[in-house]
C-alpha cells in the first residue's frame, strides 16, 4: 500500500500540474449551459468505438467472432458509472481529468499502432480536459460551497507491473483497455446528462428518493463514497447500441 | 669422449621420456566421457543448449573427438534426435553445441544424453566409444505459470512459406479445446494427454501486427494464443546502380522490394560496402544511399549492397569506373535573348564537373509540344545558341539538356523555357468572296473575307482596309477600316465598275491584297442547274471549263439549310480545275445546298457558271402535301396539292403517289395498281412521275360511293408518311337534273303565292263571299209581302235561357265564371263542373215537366239518356272552344257556337266530339264542392245546350264518390225563358 500511495503521490503532482497548465493556456467560456453542452457533445463523440476500439481491433486482426468476445472491458479499469454518479460535481470533473490524464498517457503507448487515431483522440481528450478545468472554474466560482472531495484514485490505466508479457496478450489488453475507454466515456455522457441546466445544484448530480418513494428518481445508495463501485458487469457493446 | 657420452645419455633420457609420454598417451585405453553435462532452454529460438567438459585429457592435450547426442521427448525411450558433433577438444575445456527443436520446448519435456570416441589419428586404437552420460531432462513446462491453457510458441519470427508448428498445453485435461488460425480452426496432433501440437504449413503473410492463432476451451471461455509474425522474404535490391553528378559524391540507388517489416522486426536495413577502400556506410533510405568519393583519386569502385533483416541477407555487386558513371546536374539559367520575329538566341548554364570538364547540350526547340528543331552544343560552364526560322508570333519551348562528354552515361533532366516570337506583318492577302444584290433598286456587294491562318497572319489582325476603286470613271479611293474580328462590310454602289482591295494589318504592318472587281450588274443570269451527289466526304461538284481566260474558280454555297440564313461559304481553285470536293462539318443529312460555281475573269471579275443542288444524303419525305379536292361529280373529282414546295425536302421529290381506296368489291382502275398498306388494306396506287404535275383527276368513279384517297411524295428513298385517308362520297347520278327542275318549280309556287296574297281580298270576293244578312235579304222582303207579313227571323239574343250549367273537368285551367264574377284556382276544380241553364227565380213554378230540345246530333252514348236528369260527363271543350271559355264572352260564344251545331250546323269534322244537352237540375248537388254561392237546385232544364266534349272523357263515367265541383252560374240577363 505503501509503494502504492508512493507511485499515486508523483502522478496526482504531474495531473495537477498538466491540469494547470490547461487551465493557464485555455480561455475558458463563462456561459454554464454551452460548456456543458459541450461536454456532453465530446463526451458523445469519445464514446464513439469507430474512432478508436473498431479500427484497434481491425488493424490487429482482432474482429473475429472469437476474439470479439474476448475483447471486454477489465472489470475495475475504469470507475462505473454508478461511481461517477455518487460523486459531487467537482469530483467528478476531478476524476474524469484524471482518468483521462491516464488514457493520455497509454494511448501514447499505442501510436504505433494507431498513428492517425490516436492523434486525433488525444486532440479530442485534450479539448475535453480543457473543457473540464473550465466546469470546474466554473462551478468554483458559483456559490457551490462545497467541501473538496478527494480524487478518486483511477485504478485501472496503470496495471501493476507484471511479467513481460506476448504480442497476444497485449492485443486483449490494449483492446479491453479501448473497450474501457469508451464505455468510460459513455457512462461520463450519461452522467453529464443528468446535470441540470443550472449550476446551482446539490451535490449530488440527481436527488435520490427513499426506498418508499415511487418518484422516478434515483433509489439511494449507501457506501457509494466507501467502495470504489466499479462495474464488472457491464459490456461494451458495439456502436450504435450503446445503453443509454 | 665425454661430450660425446653426454650427448649418448641425454639422447637416451629424452628417447626414454618419449617412450614413457607416448606410453601414457596413446597407449592407455582412452575412457574420456564427456562430463558436466547441463542443458538448458532458450524459448526465443526453441533451442536446447549443452555445454560439458572432457576431464581426462591429459594437460595440453588436444584430441580431435566424435560427441554422439541424443535427444528424447516426453521420455528417455522417445529418441527424436540422434547427432554426432565432431571438435577439437583440449583439456578443460567447456563444449557447446544447440539444438532447435521444431515443437516448442515448452510444450515437451525433452531428454539429452552423449558419449565420446576419439578420433583423432594419432591414436589408432581410439574407435570405441564411451560410455552414455546420464539423461539431462530440459523441461520448460516448469517456468509455466498457473494458466490452464498455454499456447507456444510465443511471437515467433518466421518468413513466409515456412512451416510452423504450434502447441498448446492444458493443465486441465479437457478434450474440448478448439484452436484457430486468424478465426478458422485447425487441427493438430495430441502429443500427449494434455499437450496439442498443430504444423502450420507454407504459412502467410497477413498483416503486418501478426498472424493471431489462438485456442479457447469451450468451458470457462478460456482463451490463450499467440502472435506469429510472418514476414515477406527479403529480396535481392534490384536495378542497384550508382552515378555521380559531380566527381565527388557517388549516389547509390535500388530497388528494395518488399518491405519486410513488421512489430516484431523492423524493416530491412541496407549497408554499402566499397571492396577496393573497404569503407562500409549504412544506408539511412531504403533505396538510395550517397557515397563520397575519396580523395585519391580513386576511380573504379567495387560496391555490395547488403540487405538484411532478422531472418535473411541478401547482396548485390557492381563495379565500374567513376568517369563513366557521370549524370549532370541540369542545367539552370536557361533564357532567351534577342528574340525576333524569326529567330533567337538561348543561352544557359550547366554545373561544372572536375576541372575543365567538356559536357555536351542538346537545345531542342518545340512548338505544340512537338520538337522542331535539334542542336547539339559543347560547352564548358556557359551555353549559348542561336535559333532561327522560327515563325513570327509563335510560341516556342526551348529546353537544354547535357551529357558528361568524355563517358557518355546518361542525359541530365531537362531545363525549360518558353518564349515568343516578333510579329511580322501578316504574309498573304485574305481569301475574299463577294455577293451581289440589289437593295432599294442600288447594287449592293457584300464583301466577305476569311480569317488569316495563324501562319499568315504572322501577329494579332488589327484591322482589315477595304479599298474601293471605280474602274469606269477616276474618282477619289474609298478606303474604309473594317475592325477585326469582322469578317464581312457591305457597300453600295452605282452601276460602274469598282475594283476593290481588301488588306489586313496586325502591329507591323498590313497584308497584301486581295483583288475582286465588281459591276452594278447583279449578274441573274440563267445558268445551267444540275445535281451534285453528296457522298461521306462531301459534295463532288464538277463543272464545264471556262471557254476563255479564266483564272480560277470559286465554287459558293450556304452552309445552313435553305430556311435558315445564309452563312456563306467559298473555294477558291485554280484555273485548271473543273472539280473539287467540297465539305463541311456542317452538312447534314436531308438538307438541300446550293452550289454556285463562277469562274474568275482575268480582269478579277466572277460570272456564274452553273448551279448544282444536292443532298448529303438524301432522306424521304417528312411531309405531304396539303391536297385540296374540287370538281366532285358522280363519276370523277379533281385533287391538287399546288402549295406543296419540293425545292424544302429532305431529298429530291420524284413524283407523287396517289392512294384511292375504293368501294368495296371495286376493282382497281386500269390506270391505278393494287397495293398492300401496312395495316394490310388494299388500296389502289398511281404513281405520279413528275414532280411538278400537282393535280390528279380520279375518274371512273361510281356515283353515289364512298371513296377513299391519299396523296404522298417520293424520293430516291422512299415515300412519305402514310397518314389518314380523306373520304369522298360522289353523288347520285340524277340529282342535277332534278335541282334544276325543283328549283324554278319552287320558285314559281313561291311567285304565285306572293300573288294570292297580295290578291287575297280580290279573291275572297270572287271565291267565299261573305253570308248574306237575312234581313237584308231579299227572299225576307218577299216572303213579307207575299206569304205572311208576321214571319219574321228569330234573334237568337231574344231567347234567354233559364239558367246554364257548365260541367267541366278542371285540367288546371282557370275559369272565370259568369255569375260570380269570381276565378277559381285549380284545386277548386278538382271535381267535374257542370253547366245547368236553370230557371229564373220569377218563371220557376216548381216542379214540372221537363221542355227538352232535341239534338240530334248526340252521340248514341249521349243520347240515350233521354231523361232531363242528370247524367256526368266529364265537360271537355273542344279545343278551339277551351280556352276562350275562361271568359264570358268567350263562354257565351261558345254556347252559341254550340247552338249554333244543334241547328245542324255541325261540320263533319266534329262528328267524334259528344255534344251534351242542356240538363235537368241536380237532384243532389256534391256539398263539398260547391262554391261559396251556390246556384238554387232547380228540378228540371228548359233549354238545352249542348258542348262539345271529346270522346274519350265522355265515355269515362265519373265515380260515385268522386269529388266534382259544381257551380252554377246565375244572370238575370243571360236566362233563357
Amino acid at each position: 500500500m505503501r509503494a502504492q500511495r508512493m507511485r499515486r503521490t508523483p502522478l496526482s503532482v504531474i495531473l495537477g500540474l498538466l491540469f494547470l497548465s490547461v487551465a493557464a493556456t485555455s480561455k475558458c467560456s463563462g456561459k454554464y449551459h454551452e460548456l456543458l453542452l459541450q461536454l456532453r457533445h465530446q463526451a458523445n463523440l469519445m464514446q464513439d468505438t469507430s474512432t478508436l476500439l473498431d479500427p484497434y481491433m481491425r488493424i490487429q486482426g482482432l474482429d473475429t467472432p472469437a476474439l470479439k468476445d474476448h475483447c471486454r472491458e477489465c472489470p475495475g479499469a475504469f470507475p462505473s458509472e454508478d461511481a461517477l454518479r455518487g460523486l459531487s460535481r467537482q469530483g467528478f470533473l476531478r476524476t474524469l481529468n484524471a482518468t483521462l490524464g491516464l488514457v493520455l498517457h497509454r494511448l501514447t503507448a499505442l501510436y504505433q499502432d494507431l498513428p492517425e487515431a490516436q492523434q486525433l483522440v488525444g486532440l479530442n481528450i485534450r479539448g475535453f480536459r480543457s473543457n473540464i478545468h473550465c466546469m470546474s472554474q466554473l462551478l468554483r466560482s458559483s456559490s457551490e460551497a462545497e467541501t473538496p472531495e478527494p480524487t478518486q484514485p483511477s485504478p485501472g490505466p496503470t496495471p501493476p507491473p507484471t511479467p513481460p508479457s506476448d504480442a497476444f496478450q497485449q492485443k486483449l489488453k490494449s483492446c479491453r483497455f479501448l473497450c474501457g475507454y469508451h464505455r468510460f466515456m459513455h457512462s461520463v455522457g450519461q452522467v453529464l446528462r443528468e446535470w441540470g441546466e443550472s449550476r446551482s445544484r446539490s451535490r449530488r448530480h440527481s436527488p435520490c428518493r427513499a426506498p418508499g418513494d415511487t418518484a422516478l428518481a434515483r433509489p439511494c445508495r449507501g457506501g457509494a463514497r466507501r467502495t470504489w463501485p466499479f462495474r464488472r458487469d457491464r459490456r461494451l457493446m458495439p456502436r450504435g447500441q450503446l445503453p443509454r | 669422449m665425454a661430450l660425446f657420452a653426454v650427448f649418448q645419455t641425454t639422447y637416451l633420457l629424452a628417447l626414454l621420456s618419449l617412450r614413457t609420454y607416448e606410453s601414457e598417451v596413446l597407449s592407455e585405453p582412452l575412457p574420456l566421457t564427456p562430463e558436466s553435462l547441463k542443458v538448458s532452454v532458450n524459448s526465443t529460438c526453441q533451442c536446447l543448449h549443452l555445454q560439458w567438459t572432457v576431464h581426462s585429457l591429459a594437460y595440453h592435450q588436444e584430441l580431435k573427438m566424435v560427441f554422439q547426442i541424443q535427444i528424447s521427448r516426453f521420455k528417455t525411450s522417445n529418441v527424436i534426435w540422434v547427432e554426432n558433433y565432431s571438435t577439437t577438444v583440449k583439456q578443460n575445456q567447456v563444449l557447446h553445441w544447440s539444438w532447435e527443436s521444431e515443437l516448442p520446448l515448452e510444450c515437451a519435456a525433452h531428454f539429452i544424453r552423449m558419449r565420446s570416441v576419439v578420433d583423432d589419428s594419432r591414436i589408432p586404437e581410439s574407435g570405441f566409444w564411451s560410455n552414455w552420460s546420464s539423461w539431462e531432462e530440459a523441461d520448460a513446462q516448469n517456468l509455466l505459470g498457473h494458466d490452464p491453457l498455454f499456447v507456444f510458441p510465443k511471437d515467433k519470427l518466421v518468413e513466409e512459406g515456412s512451416n510452423v508448428t504450434i502447441c498448446y498445453v492444458s493443465r486441465i485435461h479437457q478434450d474440448n479445446i478448439s484452436c484457430y488460425l486468424e478465426g478458422v480452426q485447425i487441427h493438430g496432433e495430441q502429443l500427449d494427454r494434455s499437450v496439442t501440437a498443430f504444423e502450420l504449413k507454407n504459412v502467410s503473410f497477413i498483416r503486418k501486427k501478426g498472424t493471431n492463432v489462438f485456442c479457447k476451451m469451450e468451458q470457462g471461455g478460456v482463451l490463450g494464443g499467440i502472435v506469429l509474425f510472418v514476414s515477406k522474404v527479403l529480396q535481392e535490391p534490384k536495378d542497384f546502380s550508382c552515378e555521380t553528378q559531380d566527381l565527388k559524391t557517388l549516389t547509390c540507388t535500388w530497388d528494395p522490394g518488399s518491405d519486410t517489416g513488421l512489430t516484431k522486426q523492423p524493416s530491412q536495413s541496407y549497408t554499402l560496402f566499397e571492396s577496393f577502400s573497404g569503407k562500409r556506410t549504412l544506408c539511412k533510405h531504403r533505396n538510395w544511399c550517397n557515397w563520397q568519393v575519396a580523395q585519391d583519386s580513386q576511380e573504379t569502385y567495387n560496391f555490395t549492397l547488403l540487405a538484411e533483416n532478422y531472418l535473411r541477407k541478401r547482396s548485390v555487386s557492381i563495379l565500374f569506373n567513376l568517369t563513366q558513371r557521370v549524370h549532370p546536374m541540369t542545367p539552370y539559367n536557361l533564357f532567351p535573348k534577342n528574340v525576333g520575329a524569326t529567330n533567337a538566341t538561348m543561352t544557359w548554364k550547366v554545373h561544372s564537373i572536375g576541372n575543365n570538364s567538356t559536357l555536351l547540350c542538346q537545345l531542342e526547340l518545340l512548338t505544340e509540344e512537338k520538337v522542331i528543331q535539334q542542336h547539339n552544343v559543347s560547352i564548358k560552364v556557359n551555353g549559348e545558341y542561336l535559333l532561327s526560322e522560327l515563325e513570327p508570333d509563335t510560341e516556342y519551348v526551348a529546353r537544354v539538356r547535357c551529357a558528361y562528354t568524355k563517358h557518355f552515361w546518361k542525359w541530365s533532366e531537362f531545363i525549360s523555357q518558353k518564349f515568343n516570337t516578333a510579329e511580322a506583318a501578316p504574309s498573304e492577302a485574305p481569301d475574299v468572296w463577294r455577293n451581289m444584290k440589289m437593295v432599294s433598286g442600288h447594287p449592293t456587294v457584300s464583301l466577305f473575307w476569311k480569317p488569316l491562318s495563324k501562319v499568315h497572319a504572322n501577329g494579332k489582325i488589327l484591322f482589315y482596309n477595304v479599298t474601293v476603286e471605280n474602274l469606269d470613271k477616276p474618282s477619289r479611293l474609298e478606303v474604309l477600316s473594317i475592325p477585326a474580328p469582322a469578317r464581312s462590310t457591305e457597300l453600295t454602289l452605282d452601276q460602274c465598275s469598282y475594283q476593290i482591295h481588301v488588306t489586313a494589318h496586325n502591329s507591323v504592318g498590313p497584308s497584301p491584297a486581295s483583288v475582286i472587281v465588281v459591276s452594278g450588274d447583279p449578274g441573274n443570269e440563267e445558268v445551267e442547274k444540275g445535281r451534285v451527289n453528296g457522298t461521306e466526304d462531301g459534295f463532288s461538284v464538277s463543272w464545264k471549263p471556262q471557254s476563255g481566260d479564266a483564272t480560277g474558280y470559286v465554287v459558293e454555297w450556304c452552309d445552313g439549310p435553305q430556311d435558315l440564313p445564309c452563312v456563306l461559304q467559298w473555294k477558291n481553285l485554280g484555273p485548271n480545275t473543273t472539280s473539287t470536293v467540297i465539305s463541311s462539318g456542317a452538312f447534314r443529312p436531308g438538307v438541300r445546298y446550293n452550289f454556285r460555281i463562277y469562274g474568275i475573269s482575268t480582269k478579277r471579275m466572277a460570272h456564274l457558271l452553273e448551279k448544282k443542288a444536292g443532298y448529303l444524303e438524301e432522306l424521304a419525305p417528312s411531309d405531304n402535301p396539303q391536297v385540296v379536292m374540287s370538281n366532285l361529280t358522280s363519276h370523277s373529282f379533281t385533287l391538287s396539292w399546288k402549295d406543296y414546295s419540293t425545292e424544302s425536302q429532305p431529298g429530291f421529290i420524284q413524283g407523287y403517289h396517289v392512294y384511292l381506296k375504293p368501294k368495296a368489291g371495286e376493282q382497281c382502275h386500269q390506270a391505278f395498281e393494287k397495293t398492300v398498306l401496312p395495316e394490310d388494306s388494299v388500296c389502289c396506287k398511281y404513281t405520279i412521275d413528275n414532280p411538278e404535275q400537282k393535280t390528279f383527276v380520279v375518274e371512273n368513279l361510281q356515283p353515289e360511293s364512298v371513296y377513299e384517297f391519299f396523296v404522298t411524295p417520293y424520293t430516291s428513298v422512299g415515300e412519305g408518311p402514310l397518314d389518314a385517308f380523306t373520304k369522298v362520297t360522289t353523288p347520285d347520278e340524277y340529282s342535277h337534273i332534278l335541282i334544276r327542275i325543283i328549283l324554278p318549280m319552287v320558285f314559281c309556287v313561291l311567285i304565285v303565292m306572293i300573288i294570292c296574297y297580295l290578291k287575297s281580298q280580290w279573291l275572297k270576293e270572287k271565291c267565299y263571299p261573305d253570308i248574306p244578312d237575312p234581313y237584308k235579304s231579299s227572299v225576307l222582303s218577299l216572303i213579307k209581302s207575299k206569304e205572311n207579313p208576321h214571319l219574321t227571323i228569330m234573334n237568337v239574343n231574344d231567347c234567354v235561357p233559364d239558367a246554364i250549367e257548365v260541367i267541366n273537368k278542371p285540367e288546371g285551367s282557370k275559369i272565370q265564371f259568369l255569375g260570380t264574377r269570381k276565378s277559381l284556382t285549380e284545386t277548386e276544380f278538382t271535381k267535374p263542373a257542370y253547366l245547368y241553364l236553370l230557371p229564373t227565380e220569377k218563371n220557376y213554378s216548381g216542379p214540372g215537366p221537363c221542355i227538352c230540345f232535341e239534338n240530334f246530333t248526340y252521340n248514341q252514348a249521349a243520347s240515350d239518356f233521354a231523361s232531363c236528369g242528370h247524367f256526368p260527363v266529364t265537360p271537355q271543350a273542344p279545343p278551339p272552344q277551351l280556352g276562350p271559355l275562361t271568359s264570358p264572352e268567350n263562354l257565351l260564344k261558345a254556347l252559341e257556337q254550340n247552338y249554333m251545331n244543334s241547328l245542324g250546323e255541325i261540320p263533319a269534322g266534329e262528328a267524334n266530339l259528344n255534344y251534351v244537352s242542356q240538363l235537368a237540375s241536380p237532384t243532389s248537388g256534391d256539398k263539398d264542392s260547391l262554391p261559396t254561392n251556390p246556384p238554387e237546385p232547380a228540378l228540371c232544364s228548359e233549354y238545352k245546350m249542348q258542348m262539345a266534349i271529346p270522346l274519350g272523357l265522355a265515355s269515362a263515367p265519373p265515380r260515385e264518390n268522386s269529388s266534382l265541383s259544381s257551380t252554377t252560374l246565375l244572370g238575370q240577363g243571360e236566362h233563357c225563358s
